[in-house]
């Protein structure tokens, strides 16, 4: 297929944290805001006068320093940002507005917050209760959260405009790249898609590290580029998955997958866009920051929570995006250490193949992705059994 | 090959015999001091408890002599009366002459159960090794109190589980409701009257790794063996386990889970729904917990359970037993605040560092029983006793320290070695420290506010979470309980304690602090042994702390076979 338009300069963008367009953004006068998790929507860090910047430490190696404060028993992702920030990498960083939603990153965040590693004088690390179920008792516990913990401490600390106005403004802006996504992510659903998993990546990605306002334009081409792209005239895959588990944020890995046969039509994990980019409906009569957080706390399809129905539709959910995009196996990928997700993945290893069908490759990985070969390997074979297994059903 | 005489001869000297080492051989005779050890017992320094041991065993190879008093207690009022108990509590706890049948079928049919009810008085040994005086008979009640908590649950899991009753439903089985260990006793307070509520875990998998080191990792094996990674937390391997291996009592039409204390236990929860397949509620309680605005969600979710409650079993929740309850179980909060009082503050505290860590997180997250009151009764007249008479209870006492973070279950006594061995004597654990919190019963609102502050206060969750300045608390209880010394637990697979460990590194270096490291892996012996746990704290003592075992014959043992 031809270059999708600003493919490259968006994958240059996630070179590093502190991207050519933070830079931009910090001398438009705006705060950066960091934050790691789904849970701390990113459309209240976008109010005018701040953006927020989902924490990634791209091109780590061996994160020494962090292993020393929080051993090599943890999981990567948060070791590698502490060792980023420890780098001074997260410097540009006004503030960190932080989740107790898995511990390994609570603990990196906590670290922000106990031994000044931001060398930015004003810089602050505040902290956000989730509630771990989806019930009318956990949306009022949020957005009390939310309030007093969000809007009022950048109220406080930044003077940002946190009205209801403010608000829609943000969700009003939120929901075009929420649109601009979807719009883009549904060209995975073709039988041919004209998108392959690692320019989505790309895509998804820059979306939650730059500044939205400075990108948008760059959607809007990409969106129009792909309403007339065709797919290569011979198939270049030979199967389509879904990818889904923890903390995924390195698009190399999904070309990894790719490189191996398999395109990667869905992206369900940490950092992907299902769920992620669904627009936030303001119901009427609603205050935006209830709609906020009713939003998250109904769209994340995170293994934290403990509701029984809920615990049982995350494989039903699964299961239906697999069947959308059309994808004839799963990928389900653990960062190693992540608890959340060892478990959800043994689980979904045993149901997804018994209950609904689904070839399931089930892996763990690290962080700074090493083990290239033997990843390469499982998904090899994962591809030539799911062709095996085309094959007999055709015969 | 026959065997002879001389086998035989090695065999029981192997078994049986404590060889003198050369110096004591060549020692003259001394009658009056061989009176008074008869009487009295060796001194400390003499005693040489590591020879009684069988090699690989940690068995006996005859019972320690504690001195004609301590000898006929120990021999009458633990050994007699503990094993006397075991069979009577079944009777008392269980249905009648019934009782032995049920007790009977879950021994055979549990493994957990099978392999550990004859090891306890072992158990009891190995906890209260080398104690004499008012701290042994102390230490062992709270150990009896343990033992017949234990016989009481297990009873009431036996007489309710369908298992051992041929698929069909027992009476109680419908009287009797399932949580988590981890989900404290307190509350179900309201309905303690009608129905029954039976921590699911406690006995197969926490107490039975006390007990028997070597259980529980079957059930561990047998988690990883369908695809879980070895690296969570083996407390929530080991649970999970259970469930593989389908050697869970089936008690309840009913589960109630928590996500305390660590993102394992919330995924245990999933794996528990999958494999139950019934009503199930989660508890789950706020992470960020001295945020005032947090208490609210946090009732909620707990008056939620208790609808659920009632919904399922079709009982109403009675207040007055609630409140019955709360102030029973304040009357266990006062004493153990007393107790802290007297560990902190004199030398004069009669229970060892094992029997205070087990009792208390036992008693605490079970919540009100009788046993409990009875034997808090007795422990507060030793300790007036103590008190009053001024007995230091552990004389050789050279450093009190403060244990900090979980601890390994497997070897749970490790605190007795390190007295007798080295003279570091245990004054306090974090886990001690959880639950610190009065119920107040005034008003429904108090009485809710104050339940949910407690259970959020759980064990490990009461440090471990909410924030860094809790596990960093350890520096102002080490002040509070006069401690010169921090045994840091370094549970391997414990997340949130190995994400801190490099700032606890710092603290101690800056405040120049002797601190242990003890790795372990909760109740999986296997990654790190008792005997590499022992040498870790004698290299720490001989080679930075320059001082001589109180006992040498504990410096080296091999005890990997024993339960």
């Amino acid at each position: 297929m031809k270059d999708l338009v600003h493919i490259f300069e968006l994958e240059d963008l996630l070179q590093e944290a502190n991207n050519k367009l933070v830079r931009q953004a910090k001398e438009d006068g705006k705060k950066a805001l960091g934050y790691t998790c789904y849970f701390m929507p990113e459309v209240l860090l976008d109010l005018p006068g701040c953006f927020s910047v989902r924490l990634r430490a791209p091109r780590s190696g061996s994160p020494d320093m962090a292993t020393y404060y929080m051993s090599n028993r943890t999981c990567m992702y948060g070791r590698c940002l502490l060792e980023r920030a420890l780098e001074g990498g997260f410097n540009f960083l006004d503030a960190q507005m932080a989740t107790e939603t898995c511990t390994v990153t609570c603990r990196f965040q906590e670290h922000l917050q106990l031994m000044d590693i931001i060398k930015n004088p004003d810089f602050f690390c505040e902290f956000t209760d989730v509630p771990f179920k989806k019930n009318e008792n956990s949306i009022d516990h949020y957005e009390k959260q939310l309030q007093d913990h969000v809007l009022d401490k950048l109220s406080d600390r930044f003077g940002i405009d946190t009205s209801d106005e403010a608000l829609l403004k943000a969700i009003e802006e939120h929901n075009e790249i929420c649109r601009l996504i979807t719009e883009i992510g549904r060209y995975r659903k073709l039988d041919e898609p004209t998108i392959t998993g690692w320019e989505f990546s790309v895509i998804q990605l820059a979306t939650l590290v730059c500044p939205k306002y400075l990108i948008i334009d760059m959607l809007k081409d990409i969106a129009e580029q792909l309403k007339t792209r065709k797919p290569d005239a011979k198939k270049t895959y030979r199967c389509k998955v879904v990818l889904t588990g923890s903390e995924e944020d390195d698009p190399s890995f999904i070309k990894l997958i790719e490189e191996c046969g398999a395109l990667v039509v869905a992206d369900r994990h940490c950092y992907g866009s299902l769920p992620g980019r669904e627009e936030i409906i303001v119901k009427e009569g609603e205050r935006p920051l209830r709609a906020i957080a009713r939003h998250y706390i109904e769209t994340s399809e995170c293994p934290r929570f403990m509701d029984q129905h809920i615990m049982r539709e995350r494989k039903q959910y699964l299961a239906d995006v697999a069947k959308e995009y059309k994808a004839d196996g799963i990928i389900i990928s653990q960062m190693k250490f992540c608890e959340y997700w060892s478990y959800e993945r043994t689980i979904d290893t045993l149901i997804l193949p018994r209950d609904f069908g689904y070839p399931v490759c089930s892996i763990e990985k690290e962080y700074v992705n090493n083990a290239v070969g033997q990843l390469r390997t499982r998904f090899q074979a994962f591809v030539e059994s799911i062709e095996l297994k085309n094959i007999q059903k055709e015969a | 090959m026959g065997i002879t005489l001389k086998d035989i001869k090695a065999k029981y000297r192997e078994l049986f015999v404590v060889e003198k080492s050369p110096e004591e051989k060549n020692k003259p005779f001394d009658p009056k001091k061989a009176a008074h050890d008869f009487w009295y017992g060796k001194e400390h320094e003499e005693r040489r408890l590591g020879d009684l041991y069988v090699g690989n065993t940690g068995l006996y190879k005859h019972r320690e002599w504690r001195g004609v008093k301590d000898t006929m207690y120990y021999f009458n009022m633990i050994w007699l009366y503990n094993y006397a108990h075991m069979v009577s509590d079944i009777m008392k706890y269980g249905d009648g002459p019934k009782a032995i049948v049920d007790f009977t079928k879950g021994t055979l049919r549990y493994r957990w159960m099978g392999q550990t009810y004859l090891t306890v008085m072992h158990w009891f040994d190995r906890g209260l090794e080398g104690t004499r005086g008012e701290a042994m008979k102390a230490s062992a009640w709270h150990y009896r109190a343990m033992v017949s908590e234990t016989i009481r649950q297990f009873m009431r899991m036996f007489e309710a589980d369908k298992k051992i009753h041929g698929g069909e439903a027992p009476e109680k089985w419908n009287k009797t409701i399932a949580h988590n260990e981890t989900l404290s006793g307190n509350i179900f307070y309201g309905w303690r009257d009608q129905l029954d509520d039976v921590a699911l875990e406690m006995i197969p998998y926490f107490v039975s790794v006390h007990v028997n080191n070597h259980t529980v990792l079957n059930y561990i094996d047998a988690a990883q063996s369908i695809g879980l990674p070895s690296d969570p937390c083996p407390m929530c391997q080991a649970e999970y386990g259970l469930f593989v291996q389908d050697d869970y009592p089936d008690y309840s039409p009913v589960m109630l889970t928590s996500n305390e204390a660590c993102d394992g236990s919330v995924a245990t929860s999933v794996l528990q729904d999958w494999f139950l397949n019934r009503p199930l509620y989660a508890m789950p309680q706020p992470m960020r917990y001295d945020d005032p605005l947090v208490q609210e969600h946090c009732q909620k979710e707990i008056e939620g359970a208790w609808k659920f409650v009632e919904e399922q079993f079709g009982i109403k929740m009675d207040w007055d037993q609630y409140v019955k309850h709360a102030q029973s179980f304040n009357k266990l909060t006062e004493f153990e605040w007393e107790k802290w009082d007297v560990a902190a503050n004199t030398p004069y505290y009669p229970i060892n560092g094992v029997a205070q860590a087990l009792y208390r997180i036992y008693y605490s997250q079970d919540g009100d029983r009788p046993i409990w009151h009875e034997t808090d009764a007795r422990v507060k007249a030793i300790m007036e006793k103590t008190v009053k008479n001024k007995i230091e209870c552990f004389p050789k006492t050279r450093h009190r320290a403060i244990a900090w973070s979980c601890a390994p279950l497997y070897y749970s006594n490790w605190c007795t070695w390190a007295y007798n061995c080295w003279g570091i004597n245990c004054v306090i654990n974090m886990d001690s420290l959880m639950f610190d919190q009065y119920l107040r019963t005034d008003t429904y609102e108090h009485a809710l506010e104050d339940l949910s502050w407690f259970n959020e206060k759980a064990p490990m969750r009461a440090m471990a979470v909410g924030g860094h300045e809790h596990i960093l608390s350890l520096f102002d209880y080490m002040e509070r309980f006069n401690c010169d010394m921090v045994i840091m637990y370094d549970q391997l697979q414990c997340k949130g304690m190995q994400g801190i460990h490099g700032v606890f590194e710092d603290e101690f270096r800056k405040r120049d602090i002797h601190a242990i490291w003890i790795p372990h892996a909760l109740p999986d012996k296997r990654t790190v042994s008792r005997a590499e746990i022992r040498d870790i704290i004698n290299d720490y003592m001989t080679t930075v702390m320059r001082e001589e075992p109180l006992d040498p014959s504990l410096l080296d043992f091999d005890d990997a076979m024993s339960w």
